[in-house]
């Protein structure tokens, strides 16, 4: 954990009256006259906001936490950045609302009172909870954002409560300005039915400062759910196991659905070899088969599925139910012959022979040197010219004749007879 | 002793040297200060964190013409260099592109850790109006010897650019001095058959 000084910087304008945010369910003494769901002062939120930065900054002994108003009696300094949790706790009682947020000079104070720590190996960090309208325009901020930057300050900032036209932009320009390297962050908390803290603590500002992308989206996510911010609507710190088991019947889900992307990918380009060697076709086919049953047997045990993949893998698997093994060949070739509609035809043809007779009528289309040299001239990503793919078809050639021999001398004998 | 320096500097420089990277004439008696630095400490305000102060000061990447340390919000650089033990500073090499490359340099002598608000508070140990010629030639600029005496730490700050341009550059910044506790007296017979 980096060793780190914060300044917290705490708004309580008068616009912090407004309740737009629950609070913090299970840890409140239950009103009689109103029901816990009332929406309380947007100030009241903020101790266990508090309590949870002081949580996350004990991951660090030597990490230092500050607080300090931005309104009320003026901008002052509450606690000076220190390691005592019980003095930040103790400073948050009797707290004021009431005035005008100063965001400027509030951030000037937080970086004189960072400059003047004790530990001059802490990095700086400003943590700015803006509840109220932003009065200053998008340049003020950057010039701000740049001095912090100059200085080496993060700053990272909640924006929550009002929300007028430009908050948000202006916050986001003061944070591109400061932000150098990932260091700083910005959280838009839009009012609902939810806890402050609830929604912050699943935002990289608690859950530590490397990477967090799309902060600002999970946030948004989180209060949009309701209830809590938490990934499967179940708090971990209040039951742990029953948080696990969700996660990891998640990831079970995930790490299956993969397998079948990769086996659905298998089956595509498997079926696409086909189109090339028929020498290899009835073996690939045997082997495509299984892979193909087995996909299908997997995509009807998981109905709801975007993956287009998936989707393919799922109308392959269909197909090869209606019509045995060349439904596998069907499908593939379908899928190429989407591509070409001349090819479709020819495809077309190629399948209404395969379907009328046996398998072995499938090499008799290979047999035909100009087709097979067609089908591969469409195909993505076979070069004719390849000597691989040369020799191939010299040995589908021979087989096919070996098989227009036996067939000839079939016939031949029922002729005969 | 300056003079003698200056003037076999000068000489060797007067024989046509090949390129402006060919080695640096160390002053007599002298040595290069870049053993004693703590790394650990080294610190400097306003960097680009892709061309960073390492870029300047470190033995191989100083001397690559394409490592080179930038500043980022504006031009100026505030930067701070701890040593190992007390050490006497004699002159300083700073080289940059003609363009970028600083002009105005104020040298503090243990003053830790300042910021760009207090830098005009304290007078500095020295400051350095740097042309574009002393950026390309090579040469150490002799520094206010007795002001820096007992030196622990060093911080430089680069008040503006050739150019006044947004954005400084410095390709090299290297110390020259010897130290105190521990004047190793071989190294110092070494430098003088030079």
């Amino acid at each position: 954990m980096v060793l780190e000084a914060t300044m917290i910087c705490i708004d309580n304008s008068e616009w912090m009256r407004n309740g737009d945010y629950a609070r913090r369910g299970s840890r409140r003494r239950p009103m009689p006259s109103t029901s816990s769901a009332a929406p309380r002062p947007r100030v009241s939120g903020i101790p266990d906001l508090i309590a949870s930065v002081c949580w996350w900054v004990q991951s660090n002994p030597e990490n230092t936490v500050g607080v300090m108003t931005m309104a009320g009696k003026g901008v002052r300094v509450l606690v000076t950045p220190t390691s005592d949790l019980g003095k930040i706790l103790a400073c948050m009682h009797g707290l004021e609302v009431g005035a005008e947020a100063n965001l400027a000079a509030a951030i000037q104070v937080a970086q004189l009172a960072l400059k003047h720590r004790q530990n001059k190996r802490q990095q700086q960090r400003i943590i700015a909870f803006i509840g109220s309208p932003v009065k200053y325009d998008k340049k003020v901020l950057e010039t701000i954002g740049k001095k912090l930057k100059k200085n080496n300050v993060a700053l990272d900032i909640v924006d929550f409560g009002e929300s007028d036209d430009e908050k948000p932009e202006k916050l986001e320009a003061l944070i591109a300005a400061v932000n150098s390297s990932d260091s700083s962050h910005i959280v838009h908390v839009p009012p609902g039915d939810n806890a402050l803290s609830d929604v912050l603590l699943s935002t990289p500002i608690f859950t530590g400062e490397e990477g967090g992308s799309g902060f600002a989206a999970s946030a948004a996510a989180a209060a949009a759910t309701g209830a809590s911010g938490f990934e499967f609507g179940v708090d971990p710190n209040v039951d742990p196991e029953l948080a696990l088991a969700l996660r990891l019947s998640m990831e079970e889900e995930r790490a299956r659905q993969e397998a079948i992307a990769k086996k659905a990918a298998e089956d595509t380009s498997n079926t696409e070899n086909n189109n090339a060697s028929s020498s290899n076709s009835d073996s690939v086919m045997a082997e495509a088969e299984p892979a193909s049953n087995a996909a299908a047997g997997d995509k009807k045990e998981q109905p709801k599925d975007d993956d287009d993949l998936l989707q393919q893998a799922l109308a392959m698997s269909m197909e090869d139910g209606a019509s045995g093994s060349a439904a596998v060949t069907d499908s593939a070739m379908a899928e190429a012959g989407a591509v070409d509609p001349d090819l479709a035809l020819a495809l077309q043809m190629s399948v209404q022979d395969a379907n009328m007779s046996s398998d072995t009528d499938m090499s008799k289309v290979f047999e035909d040197r100009t087709f097979v040299s067609s089908i591969l001239n469409s195909l993505p990503g076979v070069d004719p010219n390849d000597p691989s793919v040369k020799d191939l078809l010299a040995s589908l050639h021979s087989q096919g004749e070996q098989e227009k021999k036996e067939d000839k001398s079939d016939k031949t004998e029922d002729e005969k007879n | 002793m300056d003079a003698a320096s200056t003037a076999a500097a000068a000489a060797a420089l007067a024989t046509p040297a090949p390129a402006p990277a060919a080695t640096v004439q160390v002053p007599r008696g002298q040595v290069d200060l870049i053993d004693f630095i703590d790394w650990t400490g080294v610190e400097c305000l306003n960097q680009d964190s892709s061309h960073s102060i390492v870029n300047a000061l470190k033995q191989s990447l100083r001397d690559d013409e394409g490592l080179y340390l930038a500043s980022d919000s504006d031009e100026q650089l505030l930067i701070y260099i701890p040593f190992m033990q007390v050490v006497k500073l004699h002159s300083a090499l700073f080289k940059g592109p003609e363009e970028e490359g600083p002009k105005t340099v104020k040298l503090f002598s243990n003053k830790e850790h300042m910021g760009f608000s207090n830098v005009n508070d304290y007078p500095p140990s020295d400051t350095l109006e740097l042309s574009s010629n002393h950026l390309i030639d090579n040469k150490p600029l002799p520094l206010k010897y007795v002001k820096f005496q007992n030196v622990r730490s060093l911080t430089i700050f680069i008040e503006d650019n050739q150019s006044g341009s947004d954005v400084s550059k410095i390709h090299k910044i290297a110390l020259y001095g010897t130290t105190v506790d521990t004047t190793n007296m071989k190294d110092l017979k070494k430098i003088e058959e030079h």
